[in-house]
């Protein structure tokens, strides 16, 4: 056990000493986090809100006006059914509707030495995994009401917020589970490299002059990745919340059990890259070559019912797809485990096939 | 300071008191090439064995057998009355080895690579005891990929002596070590040696083999060619001593054979080797040759017969790095 810990610390260390390896563990993923994060974030300056009048009269339009003069604002007029169908597939960010009645109300409220009324609704829908967005819509309607209202007591309007679950996700919530799949099929598939490098320099043989046992090698290597993994989902998630308010809704325990199946499904792809390659050299060509499709055809980057029929087939067949779509459920969407049953049994299925792959082909020396 | 625990000498062989290792025609085939062909001997428990061969012998294979590292195709291994086929792990317990390659943990410094190989054993040596003993007190919070050769080396070996090993395999321990690298090797090797630890080492420098072992077997082509100590090897071979001198072209197999007392000629790398019986008479015999020719023999000499000589004539070819 103790040499299991040890071995463990050893690999660590090698491993925090390594730059290019922190580059490409931390950094890499974080850049594209934050790459496209600015990208999408760009677009958001502008709101797009779907404007439903059921009450059409002078009253509604005079709100509508004081939307339509907010540079940021881009309204388009449409009955509740259809915006509702456009807030889903992402066309439009939220939904004011304005209720029958608005009007007669205002204008009574306004009218001289009338008595206090009741004030009139207006219903701004939000999508909750929108949090920037959201927030945005929320203050704009806030500043045109506060207009309309004038600061009188009691106020004329206000406005009730509801929320509904758009099934196209925005491109942070999609894209943050995406990286972090990628990050961790990278941190797995590369476990390739420095154990085909200890074998080139004899170290695997010196270890084996020695009473160490190999399930305690490879036990150490597993232990250091997940250990690395486990802190490159904390960095990658705790960047996408601060910067582009990122909400993880799912539960904790249902992430952490993802994040390590994940983990070593791909850790055991590393070692069968590993029981083939004959040099470092050999390694390093190995993994592009495995981790560039899979980072491509898996939609970490595109959405995988956008591509074309075959490559759809492929997808089906990478352990990254039902990955990355596990974490979308699990992080954006809070999806419980029964749903994802069939994710995990990939990944099971995956990782207990590579690891058999591995341990007949492997050679120690 | 000594390395040996006190509880437990060093030099105590395997349990009946026989050899501390125990080879029984041992067979080791890699595709076409026989690497080891029927290789037999003992080491006596306290005894620096070498193993002496050019590239390609047979040696490391031996020794990589012995270490259970390899399986033998047929033959008998015993370390410490230990059958190394059925019981590598408790084997490894006792033993300490050094590879040819001694590249360890690049990353990590002296201090932590020793500290790891302790974990791996039941019962070790203090990281400050192996330190001081190898000299590595300066270089302890370095990473091992900044020491030099000779460090590096000396590392190799600390983390050989970890588990305060009976029996210590070093594969060509100096290979590759400036000279003064090698000589502190080879007093760390007497050191141990001193301390009545069995060393089992390969080696292609004859000048090593004559310094450290106080027995060895010569290998080539997967064959012990001969086997003793020095002094007994080269006693037994040649009689005569030997008389040397730069190659002159015009002077003919026939004209030296006939000189007095010669009883064989070599030529070795641009020197003529002349054995003999007689060697003032032999000496008069090639001066009054080259006189006549009128040249002078370029750095004339007398030597016993030595490794080298052994070898060239075991072999029919020298033994170089």
């Amino acid at each position: 056990m103790s040499a299991l810990i040890q071995l463990s610390i050893a690999n660590i260390r090698s491993f925090v000493r390594d730059r290019a390896a922190l580059f490409w563990t931390f950094a890499f993923p974080l850049i594209f986090v934050v790459l496209f994060g600015l990208i999408f974030q760009g677009g958001s300056t502008s709101i797009k809100l779907a404007w439903v009048d059921s009450d059409a009269s002078a009253g509604s339009a005079t709100l509508r006006a004081s939307f339509a003069s907010i540079k940021q604002v881009v309204l388009s007029d449409e009955d509740l059914a259809t915006a509702t169908d456009q807030m889903k597939t992402g066309k439009v960010d939220a939904i004011i509707e304005v209720p029958k009645g608005y009007g007669a109300s205002v204008a009574a409220a306004t009218s001289a030495g009338a008595p206090p009324t009741t004030p009139a609704q207006v219903t701004v829908v939000t999508d909750p995994t929108q949090a920037t967005t959201g927030g945005i819509v929320q203050e704009v309607v806030a500043g045109v009401l506060g207009a309309v209202n004038q600061g009188g007591r009691p106020p004329i309007v206000t406005a009730t917020v509801t929320t509904i679950q758009t099934q196209n996700l925005n491109i942070i919530s999609y894209l943050v589970p995406s990286i972090l799949g990628m990050a961790l099929m990278q941190l797995g598939v590369f476990a390739a490299i420095p154990l085909v490098a200890d074998r080139e320099k004899k170290i695997l043989k010196r270890l084996n002059a020695t009473p160490l046992h190999r399930w305690q090698l490879v036990g150490s290597n597993v232990v250091m990745r997940l250990i690395i993994g486990i802190i490159q989902t904390l960095i990658i998630v705790a960047v996408g919340t601060a910067l582009f308010g990122l909400q993880v809704t799912g539960s904790l325990i249902l992430l952490g059990s993802l994040v390590v199946l994940g983990a070593l499904a791909f850790i055991s792809l590393g070692y069968v890259i590993a029981s083939f390659a004959p040099t470092e050299d050999a390694a390093n060509s190995m993994t592009s070559v495995v981790q560039f499709p899979l980072m491509f055809l898996s939609g970490t980057f595109f959405v995988i019912d956008q591509m074309p029929q075959p490559l759809q087939v492929v997808a089906r067949f990478l352990p990254l797809t039902y990955l990355s779509d596990a974490l979308r459920q699990v992080m954006v969407n809070g999806t419980a485990f029964s749903p994802l049953w069939f994710c995990f049994a990939v990944l099971i299925g995956w990782t207990a096939i590579c690891f058999g792959i591995s341990s007949r082909f492997f050679r120690w020396q | 300071m000594t390395m040996i625990d006190s509880s437990r000498p060093a030099s105590k062989a395997g349990p009946s008191g026989g050899p501390a290792v125990r080879v029984q025609d041992v067979r080791k085939r890699y595709g076409a090439v026989q690497a080891v062909d029927g290789v037999t001997f003992d080491v006596q428990p306290g005894e620096v064995f070498g193993l002496l061969g050019p590239n390609g012998a047979g040696k490391t294979t031996t020794v990589e057998m012995l270490e259970g590292l390899r399986a033998p195709d047929s033959g008998q291994l015993e370390v410490l009355g230990i059958d190394v086929a059925r019981n590598p792990d408790d084997l490894k317990q006792r033993v300490g080895v050094t590879l040819q390659t001694a590249e360890l943990y690049p990353k990590l410094t002296v201090n932590e690579v020793l500290d790891l190989f302790r974990s791996f054993y039941k019962r070790s040596l203090p990281t400050n005891q192996l330190i001081e003993f190898l000299d590595l007190g300066e270089r302890r919070t370095a990473q091992t990929r900044q020491l030099s050769g000779g460090q590096r080396q000396r590392l190799a070996v600390a983390l050989a002596l970890v588990n305060d090993p009976e029996v210590i395999f070093l594969d060509e321990p100096t290979t590759g070590l400036d000279p003064a690298a090698r000589r502190s090797l080879w007093d760390l090797v007497q050191k141990l040696q001193g301390q009545g630890k069995t060393i089992l080492l390969t080696t292609h420098y004859m000048e090593e083999a004559e310094v450290l072992c106080d027995r060895l077997a010569i290998m080539d082509h997967g064959k012990i060619l001969a086997m003793g100590t020095v002094n007994q090897l080269v006693a037994n071979r040649f009689k005569d001593r030997s008389v040397r001198f730069d190659e002159i072209p015009a002077l003919t197999d026939e004209q030296l054979t006939a000189l007095p007392g010669v009883e064989s000629i070599k030529h070795d790398d641009g020197e003529t080797v002349l054995y003999t019986q007689d060697v003032p008479a032999t000496i008069g015999g090639v001066l009054a040759l080259t006189e006549g020719l009128g040249v002078e023999p370029g750095n004339l000499g007398i030597r016993r017969p030595t490794l080298e000589d052994l070898f060239l004539d075991l072999t029919g070819r020298a033994l170089r790095d």
